[in-house]
């Protein structure tokens, strides 16, 4: 395997899409425009992506792409009503500006004015973020060619033990510049390694993602051989009978369970409306002192990135400050509205409003090994992978989803027969609740539809999860055999 | 039949931008003349300009629009079998060579994994456009500003209402498309949507209603007449006293019931279980890793039972006004009508060149990108439930006692296609084919072939409705924008409810 190897140059070597003078350059140039057509406020970010991905499925690479992206923004602001311009024209970033100001007033002339959000309390201070963990030699070296030799070998691997391969391995640099008519001036670029990959062997499957700034970090020669033999491992499944169990869930799966932590009521906006757990449950204690979530833009594993796209100082936040639900996190607009501190966590998606969200979300680890988490079981289930996780009923943080991959009964402390992918309904406080150990290594993944979006988590142990199809006493069987 | 002046505010709804067809004609050449050297044996060119609109407000009066613009390139090429894809932003002259010169780099990096083979299709050029009555982009602030505050008016009468969203959108693209094999195409297309959303909450907890779809509203591939055509105020008034109907109404009971389900979280019913599940290149392991594989089995298209002989499923992107209605999907392929499932026995699947040319037979046209930056892969179309015959009442009537749900609250299903559960807003119990109360946290649930086969009867075609729906695939994942519709169905026995 070559994907750890020494090298720090590539015939494929990153760099930033766009590049920290021509972005900042451009959105200056937009702020300007928009003042100068009357903006009371205006300011501008620009985001850009430089991504080299490789997917691969059993003997093919079948979609190694090369994807530049970039968006500029402007957000002008006349009498209190604002409008937003984006374009990937950097030529056209005047004219952008101009634009977003003449949208704002129009929106002033047939609405009204808007009186102005009081001022928001100050961001905290946090410490710079140093170079180094931002932007890593080796990810910027782990190029096209480095990363087919890595997938080559990882096909090689999986065919040796009568199996196959599918996933994705891929590096990006990822950069974000902020300008503002009050003199904010930023930029920072970063690099990305990003791996995941699912091997087969007959009917057992096992998963593996993880994605850092630093390529070592993934590990890549271990988690192959590790991938492959639980794949061998978690053949001849069976089905997973209804009912309560005490379970590990791996360091993915706690993950998973995670993402959802915006939908709970740990924004600004939710804060502001009165409902969701920081604004009725802040205090309550909802799960031991051991289980500590936050979101953390500093910490070094998952993501790290210095400030939001509206150029705020992205800070840590405490959701379960050691079991005990704490605070929320904001942008600018919603930090007013609630009158809570600027935490950095601005975040516009597509087909969405803007609004603060969790983009950093951490777990912290305990001191366990998976194997002494599955040794305290005495029948239970080890759960490699949560999938399609949906909110039932966000007041009581219930989600419905399933689990995949490798999957086994724990009997007697020891992993035994693999079972298949179970459907279940739980609520995350109350899993939470049910933790009583924690394990040391941890994993870090995408999270879906947010703007830099990682959640990295250890595994856990649960004294009690409840599997159950949708309905009691609907089948359950895999109708793979059936069908072949 | 389209008069003059119709046709002239069609036209003038796709006069807009700097990607005329002849520049882009000229660009896509620059392209295809750069992807070429040692061992490119095709190449494909999408240019696409896009321009999306969006304004929104809630209770509080605050509005947030944004107009967002795009133009870039996608560059594909078959380099000694391999692919190769790169994508960019125009950047001025020079970047569609750059581009191309990329995607051939990246191909060469792979060359020696199993090679790449593509179904053979002739070549086809043309162009095409939405018909568009009243341009979306041509609306007044006024005029949005106005009608989004009548809604939410609409919607938050009733006290209880503590947090409405209203929305509008609407989206206007030029693509342009060239291969190597001697396609040169040009398609215009516009989309235009809404979407409110009212949350009711007291002590008992909190409860949603939306319209005119629960996730991201509906879009329709039409001009603002669409969003005219919803009625929009009555249903607000609808929506908000029925989110505050349901914190006082009882819980939907578990168990094993018949069930009319309605369009829309049979649309949604159609994506997961239907759509998704049809996707080729998910049938052939493409995307085993992470969106997952198909309980459909390769040597099942063609004679598998998915479902009850009520069940017949299209994939149709020549039916207009949808969000995916096309003439020429992503790589070229164009448009026509497939039957997906003939009184419910399974007979083709959703395809692209590359994954039909493993299983044989010919490509459906399902090859679909988001914008220029991501390579094409199967996604649905314009993928629909034929309509039966009668009217919702008459449906309602035959199932005698029951249930009717519509509007999606949940979703979840698992990465076969295979295993779900879903829950919608509201649901009614029906007592001998009457509506009787109002019901919360209705769920049902269900393996995929088993559900389908429980479906005895599909309302006629004057119930259908249509929606447009976006959808995530691939990694990294891109957006897909769909189409599904159908009319009330009649599902029997059923399991509802959820197991904790």
């Amino acid at each position: 395997m070559t994907t750890t190897s020494s090298l720090i140059t590539s015939t494929d070597q990153a760099v930033p899409a766009v590049g920290a003078d021509r972005a900042v350059e451009a959105c200056a140039a937009a702020v300007r425009a928009a003042k100068a057509a009357g903006a009371d406020e205006a300011e501008a970010f620009l985001s850009g992506r430089a991504g080299g991905y490789t997917r691969f499925a059993v003997d093919r690479v079948h979609q190694p792409q090369d994807v530049h992206e970039r968006q500029l923004m402007v957000r002008a602001v006349v009498d209190g009503r604002s409008a937003r311009v984006a374009t990937t024209d950097l030529a056209g970033a005047a004219d952008a500006g101009r634009r977003a100001a003449g949208r704002a007033a129009a929106l002033a002339s047939a609405a009204g004015p808007l009186a102005a959000l009081p001022a928001p309390v100050a961001a905290r201070s946090v410490p710079s973020l140093a170079p180094e963990v931002l932007w890593d030699p080796r990810t910027a070296a782990w190029g096209t060619p480095e990363r087919v030799d890595a997938v080559r070998s990882l096909m090689g691997a999986a065919r040796t033990a009568g199996g196959e391969a599918f996933g994705m391995l891929g590096r990006a640099v990822t950069e974000l510049a902020v300008v503002d008519a009050e003199g904010v001036e930023r930029y920072a670029a970063a690099t990305e390694a990003y791996g995941s990959f699912t091997v087969r062997v007959d009917d057992g499957t096992s998963h593996w993602v993880d994605l850092d700034r630093r390529l070592d970090v993934l590990d890549l020669d271990a988690v192959v051989a590790r991938t492959v033999e639980e794949a061998g491992r978690a053949r001849g499944r069976v089905d997973l009978a209804d009912g309560t169990y005490d379970v590990v869930l791996s360091p993915l799966a706690t993950g998973e369970l995670l993402e959802g932590f915006h939908a709970y009521g740990f924004t600004g906006d939710a804060v502001a409306d009165g409902v969701g757990s920081v604004a009725r449950r802040r205090g309550e204690r909802v799960a031991p002192e051991t289980v500590d979530v936050a979101d953390d833009p500093q910490a070094v594993r998952g993501l790290p990135f210095p400030f939001d796209p509206e150029g705020t100082d992205a800070s840590r936040v405490p959701l379960l400050d050691h079991g005990v639900v704490a605070d929320a996190v904001t942008d600018r607009a919603s930090a007013a509205r609630a009158g809570l501190p600027m935490t950095g966590h601005a975040h516009i998606a597509r087909e969405e409003t803007p609004h603060p969200a969790p983009a950093s979300l951490t777990m912290a680890p305990g001191t366990a090994s998976v194997d002494e988490l599955v040794a305290g079981v005495e029948r239970g289930v080890y759960v490699q992978r949560l999938w399609y996780l949906r909110v039932v009923d966000p007041a009581a943080t219930t989600l419905t989803g399933g689990s995949r991959d490798a999957c086994f009964l724990i009997e007697d402390g020891r992993l035994t027969t693999p079972v298949r992918p179970a459907r279940f309904t739980e609520s995350v406080f109350g899993v939470l609740s049910r933790v009583d150990a924690i394990g040391a290594d941890v994993l870090a993944q995408p999270l879906a539809n947010v703007w830099n979006g990682a959640v990295s988590a250890p595994a856990v142990r649960v004294r009690g999860f409840r599997f159950g199809s949708a309905a009691p006493g609907a089948p359950t069987q895999d109708l793979e055999e059936e069908t072949a | 039949m389209s008069t003059t002046t119709d046709r002239a505010a069609s036209q003038a709804a796709h006069t807009w931008g700097g990607l005329d067809d002849a520049t882009a004609r000229a660009l896509l050449e620059e392209a295809l003349g750069a992807a070429t050297g040692d061992g490119v044996t095709f190449a494909d060119v999408r240019l696409v300009e896009a321009e999306e609109e969006r304004l929104y407000t809630d209770l509080r009066g605050e509005l947030d629009e944004r107009r967002e613009h795009n133009a870039g390139f996608g560059v594909r090429v078959l380099r000694d079998g391999v692919w190769g894809f790169a994508s960019a932003p125009l950047d001025g002259p020079g970047t569609a060579q750059a581009v191309a010169r990329r995607a051939v780099a990246v191909a060469g990096a792979a060359a020696g994994t199993a090679p790449v083979v593509l179904a053979p299709r002739e070549p086809t050029s043309g162009t095409w456009a939405v018909p568009v009555d009243v341009d979306p982009f041509a609306v007044p602030a006024g005029e949005r500003h106005d009608l989004l505050q009548r809604i939410v008016r609409a919607a938050s009468a009733p006290g209880l209402v503590r947090s409405v969203t209203a929305g509008l959108n609407a989206k206007r693209q030029h693509k342009h498309f060239a291969d190597s094999e001697g396609s040169r195409q040009s398609q215009h297309l516009v989309e235009t949507g809404a979407m409110l959303l009212a949350v009711a909450a007291d002590e008992r907890g909190a409860q949603r209603r939306s319209f005119p779809n629960s996730f991201h509203g509906n879009t329709a591939a039409a001009g603002w007449e669409y969003v005219l055509g919803l009625g929009l105020e009555d249903e607000a008034t609808r929506v908000g006293e029925e989110a505050v109907a349901l914190l006082g109404a009882p819980q939907a009971p578990g168990g094993t019931a018949d069930v009319v389900i309605g369009p829309a979280q049979l649309a949604l019913q159609i994506h997961e279980s239907v759509g998704h599940a049809l996707e080729l290149d998910r049938i052939l392991g493409d995307e085993t890793n992470f969106a997952g594989r198909s309980w459909v089995q390769p040597d099942d298209i063609g004679s598998l039972r998915y479902g009850s002989p009520a069940m017949n499923v299209v994939a149709d992107p020549t039916v207009p006004g949808t969000r995916g209605s096309f003439a020429f999907d992503d790589e070229g392929t164009p448009a026509t009508r497939h039957a997906l499932i003939e009184h419910g026995v399974l007979r083709d699947v959703l395809s692209s060149r590359d994954a039909v040319a493993r299983h044989g037979g010919a490509t459906t046209g399902a090859a679909r990108a988001d914008g220029w930056a991501w390579l094409p892969v199967c996604f649905a179309t314009n993928v629909y439930l034929e309509p039966g015959e009668g009217s919702l009442d008459a449906l309602l009537d035959r199932m005698g006692d029951g249930y009717y749900a519509d509007d999606n609250r949940t979703w979840s299903i698992d990465d076969r296609r295979m295993a779900f559960q879903f829950g919608t807003e509201a649901a009614w119990e029906v007592k001998n084919g009457r509506r009787g109360r109002l019901l919360r946290g209705f769920s049902y649930g269900g393996l995929t072939p088993q559900f389908w086969g429980s479906l005895e009867a599909v309302a006629g075609p004057e119930e259908f409705k249509a929606y447009g729906m976006p959808c995530g695939k691939g990694e990294p994942k891109q957006w897909g924008f769909l189409g599904h519709g159908a009319s009330p169905s009649l599902f029997r026995g059923i399991s509802t409810g959820v197991a904790r």
